[in-house]
């Protein structure tokens, strides 16, 4: 590292990097914080949402900001339509019987966005004609207009999330589901719509963070794979804590980012790495309790 | 007793009734046509398939249709071995197409060998068992890249334009062959003079490039050199730019190429091919355009090069194998042919008894010239005799 713009350009490289695992992440906690179910289909949720910007960017070539909310719009509805035609099902079930349900949602997905939209590499910034120019940062450190937008949006998203569970009625009747839902219930809170609406959000906050990516780098069917490394980073936050799947990302993106300059092979597998190490020494995560682990 | 040794007879006579009664050439592929090496794979069959529609609707080979059968092993090893058995012992064909990746080459051998049916590598990366000077009986290769040559190719025309001294750094993707390469490329660049300074081994889902392209930078190459699946080696040009490096990048000119460099624009982004790429515009590429657009294809035409010569492969063997053909005709066919790949590559694709890979490798080199706005060759066909 003998240039001197690298210990920033370092920083950079874990800021972005934390910042796409965490938009992910939280989609994974907000729907265990509400329900107890791991989704393990929030990798294709996200794949989807980028593949419905896609799709919409062909109607609204000359409205970036048009195709965007449409596509979000369209994502939270995928979210919730999940819920209400699948994983409603659930309730009540098991919870591997939904964990299940939601490895079999996965696999359907993946095999339909191949079958609609190709295996080809897409570039929806491309079909949106949008540019990425560098943005030169203090200290000679430069990052993509995407990866700067993907970074500010991970910190409104979590400001958002932080401030609807905290004051926002809705928010509260969330909590309150998740930490006890047969009180909840007899209180009158409606389980299906905050259960739709966790589905909802989670899918919604997935699919920014798909539709980000695509547009700074491009769009394959291997997107799944970045979905399914950002949830070590919500299990070493703990995966009923928001705050914990923003420092689980940290982590894990610094270790990533750092671990180039070791052994570029083992920045594959390191979020998996921190994850055995987490689970052997805190399994319950580091804002997760304990009472959650035996429902995990 | 009799009865059910009749019930017995007629099933075993009725199951064998296609393969007797079979009046065309049956073919079979397994390939990639959905999962992880979709991408450049899937095109590949859609070429194939392209072709011999067109085939047919010209009356076919030696006077009958050819019938492909295509299965989907989404590049998983157990999945293209229930194919192989499938297409083997069911639908007896007589070739076998492999369009997938390499880990699905021995499940699907065990198959082959005791068929003893000849297989076409196609768009799939040539195994060693196709090189000379031991080139197994029933294994062949139509593909375009080729390890060794590639870099070879690469370093050549590096060390031919560049006046100053060389300084290369590598790009691979986590992934045997893609280092592998990458590591005898850094080896053979020291024969040539130049000084290797980095080599970074990207794994394939990687959400960022840039950390990598960081290294490359800090390392201060006036060459980067990538050979590895091409959304490593575009992606990792794009973050090394992004960057601010403004060295000369060179990769490998898979079929994507053609639709990725005018998107990039990046005059100092060469790549270097086996195959001509549809800027030419031959009345070969013209022909693919054509069958494209009337097939309705999936895939862009650009994409579809390796499939298509793998068309021009089947269409002369069984042409040489006569009819009826079978397996063994088949393998002799093509153990001992000339392929005229009609301005697709730089001559014939030609197989011996020891050679099934090809006698000579022949490279163009393009990139993007922001002047014209196209994409322009650099240098023509580069030959290199296979030994």
């Amino acid at each position: 590292m003998h240039d001197s713009d690298s210990p920033v350009q370092l920083l950079v490289n874990i800021v972005v990097l934390s910042a796409i695992y965490a938009l992910i992440a939280c989609g994974y906690v907000l729907i265990y914080r509400v329900s107890r179910v791991l989704n393990l289909a929030h990798g294709e949720l996200m794949m989807l949402g980028a593949y419905i910007l896609l799709t919409v960017a062909s109607l609204f070539t000359q409205n970036a900001v048009a195709a965007l909310v449409a596509a979000l719009s369209l994502s939270l509805a995928v979210g919730l339509l999940v819920y209400l035609f699948l994983m409603r099902k659930m309730t009540g079930e098991m919870v591997l019987a939904a964990v299940l349900t939601t490895i079999a949602l996965g696999i359907l997905l993946r095999g339909l966005v191949v079958l609609i939209w190709s295996a080809q590499q897409q570039y929806p910034a491309q079909a949106l004609a949008l540019d990425n120019p560098p943005i030169v940062l203090p200290g000679g450190a430069r990052i993509s207009a995407f990866a700067a937008i993907l970074v500010v949006a991970t910190g409104l998203i979590y400001g958002a999330l932080f401030a609807f569970l905290r004051f926002g009625r809705w928010g509260v009747r969330m909590r309150a589901a998740g930490q006890n839902p047969l009180l909840a219930a007899q209180r009158g809170i409606n389980l299906h719509v905050i259960y739709a609406l966790a589905w909802g959000l989670s899918t919604l906050t997935g699919a920014l963070a798909g539709m980000l990516i695509a547009l700074d780098s491009g769009l394959t069917g291997t997107m799944v794979t970045i979905g399914l490394k950002a949830f070590p980073a919500a299990l070493v936050g703990g995966l009923d804590s928001l705050a914990g799947a923003l420092l689980g990302s940290l982590i894990v993106g610094t270790a990533e980012v750092l671990l180039v300059y070791i052994n570029p092979l083992l920045s594959d597998v390191v979020p998996f790495l921190v994850l055995i190490a987490m689970l052997i020494v805190r399994p319950w995560g580091l804002f997760g309790t304990r009472e959650e682990l035996d429902r995990v | 007793m009799l009865r059910r040794v009749l019930i017995g007879l007629a099933a075993a006579a009725a199951m064998a009734l296609p393969a007797a009664a079979q009046d065309h050439y049956v073919i079979g592929l397994t390939g990639a046509m959905t999962g992880p090496a979709a991408g450049s794979l899937a095109p590949a069959v859609e070429g194939v398939r392209l072709y011999v529609e067109r085939l047919n609707a010209a009356g076919g080979v030696n006077g009958k249709k050819v019938e492909l059968i295509l299965q989907d092993d989404a590049a998983e090893p157990s999945k293209a071995a229930a194919n192989v058995k499938k297409l083997l012992s069911q639908d007896n064909v007589i070739l076998l197409i492999n369009a997938s990746l390499s880990s699905t080459y021995a499940p699907m051998l065990a198959e082959v060998k005791r068929a003893k049916v000849p297989v076409l590598y196609m768009g799939a990366v040539c195994p060693k068992d196709v090189l000379p000077p031991a080139a197994d009986a029933l294994q062949f290769c139509s593909t375009g890249f080729a390890p060794g040559y590639d870099t070879r190719a690469v370093l050549g025309f590096v060390k031919e334009v560049t006046q100053e001294p060389v300084r290369i750094a590598f790009a691979s993707m986590a992934i045997p062959i893609s280092r592998g390469e990458l590591d005898y490329a850094a080896d053979y660049a020291k024969t040539l003079g130049m000084t290797p300074v980095d080599h970074e081994t990207i794994p394939p889902p990687t959400p960022d490039y840039t950390p990598f392209a960081t290294k490359l930078k800090d390392a201060n190459p006036n060459w980067v050199f990538s050979w590895a699946p091409w959304v490593t080696e575009v992606r990792t040009v794009e973050a090394l730019r992004k960057l601010g490096w403004d060295g000369s990048y060179i990769a490998t000119a898979h079929l994507e190429a053609e639709g990725e460099l005018p998107r990039v624009k990046d005059p100092k982004f060469y790549v270097v091919g086996a195959n001509a790429l549809f800027a030419e515009d031959s009345p070969t590429h013209r022909e693919v355009l054509a069958a494209a657009k009337a097939g309705n294809a999936k895939y862009p035409p650009s994409l579809m090069t390796e499939g298509w010569l793998g068309g021009m492969v089947v269409e002369a063997a069984l042409r040489k194998a006569g009819w009826p053909a079978d397996a063994a005709k088949v393998a002799d066919a093509l153990a001992d042919l000339k392929v005229d790949t009609k301005g697709l590559r730089g001559g014939v694709l030609e197989w011996t008894k020891t050679n099934h890979y090809r006698t000579h490798q022949y490279y163009r080199v393009y990139r993007w010239d922001t002047d014209k706005s196209a994409i322009v060759r650099v240098k023509d066909w580069i030959p290199y005799e296979v030994k």
